[in-house]
């Protein structure tokens, strides 16, 4: 416990050192990159917990499995830009495999399915969103797996979260730096997207929910993961 | 077979990270357009065949659209050409706009040879020691994806023969859709516990197991290595000098021209243009060698 607080307390030094290496080096123009950085940094404690961690052999292949379950999927609907299931996959994986693993879920669902759409800047942005959603879903797991009502409302809000937070990305790999007007034009244009996420997650965990959410009780009372 | 495509991993990593980054880094037309000539020079030897037309128009496209919208959003600069909505639109906005834009599509062109060349066994192969347990499941996710969709097919012809497929609305298809993928996860998470079980049969995890790897670094490698290393400290030594210093706002500034600015630009030039010249190397070589035979 003490040591996995030592390693989040590390992440709290990475993050401002990267700013202020950024700021001194790039006189504060380069915001792009040094969020780069930060997210790059952002997802290293969560792998090394993982990584450190005690999960079993089995509970990691299940982890594997979400993922290609959820790369899948993405590959299935990319003819649908912005209606994947990948959220939903990420979601549900955490609330029966817990945090960490949502985490790691969404992660590398992000990091696998670009060695097919694309790998590029963006990546480790894809990684440490889908990865957040997925560790908070994880935390939220008592009253999400509780109430449908909280867990399609819980999709729908990281939908908009998801989109909102790449505008910022986009925002930021335009100009260098955080322009507000740019910003809201961005938020504007991917506005149906946006709408599309959100009611893709709902769709999707509506009708993915509780069968998914089934099997991996199933296989974790079958197996004792 | 590419060129590069038969280097060793980590020499690939350390190349495509220092074109990449000094394109990403250093503002200086001269560099910016050595690395998208590059960038966009490899990414033609290596395309697969018929993506060239999508590509072009795909590039051409996101290129105008960043520069464009430059001038829009940006009202710096002390050059207005002329004004729109009462806004200002100068000539170092637009300017800025095109430089952003070249230097955003020779990072994407870069990324995409770089996604090329360095596939997930090479991805793996290099972190694998790092972090055993995420590359694992990483390579263990990779192997999944064609097992499914290979699965998911079978799922899909089993039912049709139960007379369970799909009359053409669109609702059916999604239900024996859905259907289908109910089927795949199911099994899918059944196989992976076979798996895990086989996996600790066969002492998976245990002390002083050593992997697989099919790379070596041979001399070639240590060669590569050599040169793309020289050229890129050379380059950062120009850069470091203040060589490449170029400013957009508030006026634009001058390309500087002394030699030592042109050996700068040389050198990076060597470097963006390296796989391209190799992969043409090989070409010619191959060429030859069947016209003789």
């Amino acid at each position: 416990m003490i040591k996995k607080g030592l390693r989040y307390g590390l992440l709290l030094l990475v993050i401002p050192a990267i700013l202020l290496t950024g700021a001194l080096l790039f006189r504060d123009k380069q915001y792009a990159w040094m969020s780069l950085g930060i997210a790059v940094a952002a997802c290293i404690p969560f792998f090394l917990t993982f990584e450190k961690g005690k999960a079993g052999t089995r509970q990691m292949i299940a982890v594997a499995v979400m993922i290609a379950i959820a790369v899948v999927g993405r590959l299935i609907f990319a003819p649908l830009p912005g209606f994947k299931p990948v959220t939903a996959i990420v979601v549900i994986a955490a609330l029966y495999l817990g945090g960490e693993a949502g985490f790691v879920t969404g992660a590398l669902a992000a990091l696998v399915s670009n060695f097919f759409f694309g790998q590029g800047p963006w990546t480790p942005f894809q990684m440490f969103t889908w990865g957040l959603i997925g560790l908070a879903a994880g935390l939220l797991a008592a009253p999400l797996k509780k109430h449908l009502v909280l867990l399609l409302i819980y999709g729908a809000a990281a939908g908009v979260f998801f989109s909102l937070l790449m505008d910022v990305w986009t925002t930021l790999w335009y100009d260098g730096a955080f322009n507000l007007t740019r910003y809201l034009a961005a938020v504007v244009t991917a506005g149906p997207f946006t709408l599309e996420y959100g009611i893709s997650n709902v769709i999707f965990l509506l009708v993915l929910a509780k069968p998914v959410g089934g099997k991996l009780e199933r296989i974790k009372t079958k197996y004792g993961l | 077979m590419k060129v590069l495509q038969a280097a060793h991993p980590a020499v690939l990593l350390v190349y495509f990270l220092a074109v990449t980054l000094v394109a990403m880094f250093v503002w200086n037309p001269a560099i910016q357009l050595l690395a998208l000539a590059g960038g966009a020079g490899y990414a033609f030897l290596i395309r697969k065949r018929g993506e060239l037309k999508g590509d072009l128009a795909f590039y051409l496209l996101l290129f105008l659209l960043i520069a464009v919208t430059n001038p829009l959003f940006s009202h710096n600069g002390v050059t207005p050409l002329f004004f729109l909505n009462g806004n200002p639109v100068t000539k170092e906005a637009i300017v800025y706009g095109v430089a952003i834009a070249g230097m955003m599509l020779s990072v994407l062109l870069w990324c995409r040879c770089y996604s090329r060349i360095m596939t997930s066994d090479k991805f793996l192969f290099l972190f694998g020691k790092a972090i055993p347990r995420l590359s694992l499941v990483l390579s263990m996710a990779l192997r999944f994806i064609p097992l499914f969709r290979r699965q998911m097919k079978r799922v899909g012809r089993a039912q049709k023969t139960m007379g369970l497929y799909a009359s053409g609305g669109y609702v059916d298809r999604v239900r024996g859709g859905l259907r289908v993928f109910s089927a795949l996860i199911t099994w899918s998470l059944e196989n992976a516990m076979d798996t895990a079980a086989s996996m600790k049969a066969r002492g998976y995890g245990l002390k002083g197991r050593s992997h697989f790897a099919l790379f070596r670094f041979d001399r070639r490698d240590a060669l590569l290595l050599l040169v793309s290393g020289l050229l890129l400290l050379l380059t950062l030594c120009g850069v470091g000098a203040g060589l490449t210093d170029f400013s957009f706002y508030p006026t634009i500034g001058e390309l500087r021209r002394s030699p030592a600015a042109y050996l700068t630009y040389g050198t990076y030039g060597a470097l963006s243009f390296l796989p391209f010249i190799l992969e043409i190397e090989e070409n010619l070589k191959w060429t030859y060698y069947r016209s003789k035979a």
